[in-house]
């Protein structure tokens, strides 16, 4: 599995803030896999909506006690 | 839809409690959908009715509908005029002061490089220097994925207008917030930078 390259820790921050600094980081790196931790409950499907839209692929999604975890990659 | 009045319940009468816009009771109308709600709306606006699209009070709300608020001393004007436009409200009931919400109050945030329009509970989120939209939250109402799926990505004039695709009271807003932002972020936007001003005639 590919290293992340960027860790987006979004944790405390309500929508659409966590879409914004993914949003910031996928245009800043224009290729490579981004690590985002979220907590606001609408941020996940909305990330993964930013990113597709911005040419990048939800890798996978994960929660722990709160705390969604979504990898992006853009090859 | 659950009323907490009853049907055609009677306005309170002047002096009781009651909610007094330009020094009139207020009504709601109940329709079956929001695409009726929109409808009678504009019929009603366009005959010169104080009219005004609504989240309904709590014990009204099922969920994602609307109601439209109008005087209460105009009930029999609306009914013609909704009743010439095919239209048939399921419920009008008299409201108290503070109960609804209005759909169309907007919040502005700034977030730098991007711009959020709230209307009620919708919030649309445009990047400012192309115009595309960037997050659409907000709702729970069941058209809200369809509705994001279909806008992010997209610029403010490419995007299809939320009300062609969606029927509730969460397109409605987000209808709202979508002409707000276009009108906040104009196709040409004014120069922030102070312009020259034009040297003015010498006074003979």
């Amino acid at each position: 599995m590919a290293e992340i390259t960027k860790i987006v820790d979004a944790r405390g921050l309500s929508c659409p803030q966590p879409v914004l600094i993914a949003s910031d980081e996928m245009a800043a790196l224009e290729t490579g896999r981004i690590e985002v931790l979220t907590d606001c409950g609408a941020s996940p499907e909305n990330v993964g909506r930013a990113a597709k839209a911005a040419g990048w692929r939800l890798v996978s999604s994960s929660e722990d006690k709160g705390t969604v975890r979504l990898v992006l990659e853009k090859p | 839809m659950k009323l907490p009045f009853g049907w055609r319940a009677k306005a309170p009468r002047r002096g009781q409690e009651g909610s007094r816009i330009q020094g009139h009771d207020r009504g709601v109308m109940a329709f079956s959908h929001t695409a009726e709600v929109i409808r009678a709306e504009a019929a009603l606006k366009a005959a010169g009715l104080a009219v005004r699209v609504m989240g309904p009070p709590p014990d009204m709300r099922t969920g994602c509908d609307m109601v439209v608020e109008f005087e209460l001393v105009r009930e029999p004007l609306a009914r013609r005029v909704l009743a010439e436009a095919k239209l048939s409200p399921l419920a009008v009931a008299p409201v108290r002061a503070g109960m609804l919400e209005p759909v169309s109050l907007y919040q502005i945030k700034d977030f730098g490089q991007w711009l959020m329009v709230r209307a009620a509970n919708m919030k649309l989120t445009v990047d400012k220097d192309t115009r595309v939209i960037v997050n659409i939250s907000g709702g729970g109402c069941p058209d809200v994925p369809a509705l994001a799926e279909l806008l992010v990505g997209q610029t403010l004039d490419a995007a299809p207008s939320p009300l062609a695709t969606g029927q509730t009271l969460c397109a409605y807003a987000l209808e709202l917030a979508f002409r707000e932002a276009q009108r906040q972020l104009p196709t040409h936007p004014q120069p922030t930078h102070p312009q020259p001003e034009h040297p003015r005639p010498e006074q003979s």
